[in-house]
């Protein structure tokens, strides 16, 4: 033990450490069950060796604003690679991978996702309402030689101008990024990549 | 031949700056080759091809191989000097043989272009049998170490009933309980799934094998830097010439490590579909636990520094500042470090925060945090303790100081330019780990002037890497025989206050019981998770380039 004078310090600095560290999990817990805000959680297994049967790529408007997008990735493509939206309020992806492990990120948003083959990853972005233009998609986990060939484009039309467009890039508004526990599909997927 | 400390030691310390050379180079030609629009001189440019392989060798020596040799290295040197018993030279030649063997394999299927599968390796990709079986003989040759060091203590319990382990001892069995921790998980998916992928074609579940994976990833990166925390611990007070604040405090911190450091891996998984949120916000609290020893050992140098400083003259508010023993290189190396590490360490903290992990997965924000905690804390940690060991270890002494210093200053200032650039394109969007980041002139225009400030950056780490190299390995080869260890850090006994025996803190078998429970408490449902799913098993997919 530290000398008589030194003691009490430290037990201060103990409490202090401990409510700096009760502090931040309190506030991470807050996001998380208050405002439901947490990482991409669910997964559906699926075969690879039956993707072509089991997977349409491609983007079905399920109603006014919602969207639910299925993308397969693959060494080194995003299918479809040229998405677009409009007036989206809610995207439900669902994608996964033909080969090894891919990881999906629309820059400038919150949404980032690993793509595991084997599983289809599923989870739901709301875009901000400011969101419009064109979005990169990349690939953010390394897949081999051509890696960085690997991209892809969102964009978001507005039919009823709410705010002045964002370009590529920017980060002045989060997206919204929640998990859903349930997500229930309806109809025929169409492709149209 | 006989191997005996000193020999093992010299060995695997002086071969991890041949390798940091070699990653290092490796490093800088990546820093160049990353920012967009530059073109370079002929012999500096990279294919896209070369650029992933080199990757691979820099991640993989620099955050495995350099570490092993290293603390292997000095826990050989030094705990023979401070328990006075003598490790297992059997085991020690084993345990040398295997680790080189494993090593250079790794490095040669490396850099044959066998392995182009990164630091990481995740399934299916998958490189040549002789990488799995190079780590594997590699990791398997620490455990051999590490037994004959857990020997020699055993042995010195023995010897020395009711006497309280020294602080130098203390962290490097802690060091040594994690680096068990961490490589279990890795050993058994190696052996289970990688080397059966690799030879007869296995198909694993990948999220299963990315699972074992970061069990082992984030509990390596307390390996690495637990010798460094040691050593301030051991050094700080001997160099300031009075004693560690609160010692019990220290070995309170290197417990915490121990019960904390592993049960976190899920935090590198956030992103990972398939693991439910409420497992990955109970390794997000362990996370946060495991911050806390760091902030115990920050409090208790900076207390025992200030006690040095005091006694030294210093007055007033800051004057004890002033007071320390500036001019010495490893001092300088060592404070730096833990300044450093500070600041890398808050930036871990935001990359753990759950919901804040979205904005800064696998974005260019990661290596600016990793970075500036091993590649600069750890970095400059082990370079300045390799400074205090040259008179006694290698009888030389250090060529040049101005190296010394130069090495200091130049690779913290450049690698903080190449982490702050890095953290500001991270929060922009832009990926690690991509060879080209134009994406055909789409990219956003922020990352454009970021990554050119962090080749510069990268430019004067490269220098600072240079004079550290020629400082240790100059001194080897050139430096003058019969060297003076520099005033205070002669390595040798325990400070003469470290003899309190406090049962709680010396009963190690005790914390690691309860590590062990913690980590199964916390793994267990992850995996439940996974395998009460069904687990998906995909075809390898070959990555061999040409």
């Amino acid at each position: 033990m530290a000398n008589d004078e030194g003691v009490i310090y430290e037990y201060v600095w103990i409490v202090i450490v401990s409510a700096i560290v009760a502090g931040m999990a309190a506030s991470l817990a807050y996001y998380g069950i208050a405002l439901d805000l947490n990482p991409a959680c669910n997964a559906t297994p699926i075969d690879v060796g039956t993707l072509t049967e089991n997977f349409q790529p491609g983007v079905k408007q399920l109603g006014p604003g919602i969207y639910q997008v299925n993308i397969l990735a693959g060494q080194f493509f995003w299918n479809p690679n040229k998405i677009v939206l409009e007036d989206p309020v809610r995207i439900e992806f669902r994608i996964t991978s033909k080969d090894v492990v891919h990881g999906f990120e629309i820059v400038g948003t919150n949404v980032n996702v690993m793509v595991i083959p084997g599983y289809v990853a599923e989870f739901v972005w709301e875009p901000p309402k400011n969101a419009e233009g064109k979005y990169l998609i990349i690939c953010h986990e390394y897949c081999g030689v051509g890696h960085q060939f690997m991209q892809a484009e969102l964009e978001i039309k507005r039919t009823n101008t709410l705010l002045s467009g964002d370009s590529i890039g920017t980060t002045d508004d989060l997206g919204k990024f929640s998990e859903v526990k349930y997500l229930e599909f309806k109809g025929v997927i169409v492709d149209e990549g | 031949m006989r191997v005996n400390e000193e020999l093992f030691a010299k060995i695997t310390i002086a071969f991890s700056f041949v390798i940091m050379a070699v990653g290092g180079t490796f490093g800088l030609l990546q820093a160049l080759n990353r920012v967009p629009f530059l073109s370079l001189p002929g012999a500096l440019e990279v294919s896209d091809s070369t650029y992933y392989r080199i990757l691979t060798c820099h991640g993989v020596c620099l955050a495995v191989a350099i570490p092993i040799y290293w603390i292997t290295g000095l826990a050989a040197f030094i705990s023979p000097r401070i328990l006075k018993v003598e490790l297992d030279k059997r085991l020690l030649a084993l345990s040398l043989a295997m680790m080189l063997v494993g090593g250079v394999m790794a490095t040669i299927v490396i850099l044959a272009g066998k392995a182009n599968v990164l630091y990481t390796f995740y399934a299916p990709m998958t490189a040549h049998p002789g990488f799995y079986w190079g780590a594997a003989l590699l990791i398997l040759g620490s455990w051999v170490f590490i037994a004959a060091f857990v020997k020699q203590y055993l042995q010195w319990r023995r010897l020395n009933p009711g006497v309280g382990t020294p602080i130098a001892i203390y962290g490097l069995l802690a060091t040594f309980i994690v680096w068990i921790e961490a490589t279990t998980p890795l050993v058994i998916t190696v052996l289970k799934d990688f080397i059966p992928m690799s030879m007869f074609g296995k198909h694993v579940d990948v999220l299963e094998t990315r699972t074992w994976f970061w069990f082992f990833g984030h509990a390596l990166v307390y390996f690495w830097l637990l010798p460094v925390v040691a050593m301030w611990y051991y050094l700080i007070p001997k160099k300031l010439g009075v004693p560690l604040f609160s010692e019990s405090m220290a070995k309170v911190a290197f417990i915490l490590f121990i019960l904390a450091s592993t049960p976190v891996g899920l935090h590198h998984q956030f992103t990972d579909p398939g693991l439910a949120a409420e497992y990955k916000f109970m390794h997000t609290i362990l996370t946060l636990i495991v911050a806390t020893p760091s902030m115990l050992t920050g409090f208790n140098i900076l207390a025992t520094m200030e006690r040095g400083g005091r006694a030294r003259g210093g007055n007033g508010l800051l004057g004890w500042l002033a007071k320390q023993p500036w001019k010495d290189p490893v001092y300088l190396g060592l404070v730096t470090s833990m300044i450093i590490f500070g600041i890398g360490g808050i930036t871990g903290i935001i990359n753990a925060s759950y919901q804040l992990n979205m904005v800064v997965h696998n974005t260019a924000w990661v290596p600016g945090h990793f970075h500036m905690t091993v590649g600069n804390m750890v970095v400059i940690g082990y370079t300045a303790i390799t400074y205090a060991l040259l008179a006694d270890l290698f009888k030389r002494k250090l060529i040049s100081k101005t190296a010394a210093y130069s090495h200091i200053l130049l690779w913290s200032i450049g690698l903080f330019i190449f982490s702050l650039a890095y953290y500001y394109v991270g929060l922009h969007g832009a990926p690690r780990r991509t060879s080209n980041i134009e994406y055909g002139g789409l990219l956003p225009s922020t990352w454009i002037l970021p990554m050119e400030i962090s080749a510069i950056g990268a430019i004067l780490m490269f220098s600072g890497g240079v004079a550290a190299v020629y400082a240790v390995l100059g001194s080897l080869l050139f430096g003058k025989t019969k060297g003076v260890a520099i005033e205070g850090m002669k390595i040798g006994n325990p400070h003469p206050e470290t003899t309190e025996f406090n049962p709680l803190l010396e009963n190690l078998k005790m914390w690691v019981i309860f590590a062990a429970v913690l980590i199964i408490v916390a793994y267990i449902f992850p995996f439940y998770e996974i395998f009460s799913r069904g687990i998906s098993p995909v075809p390898p997919v070959e990555t061999g380039l040409s």
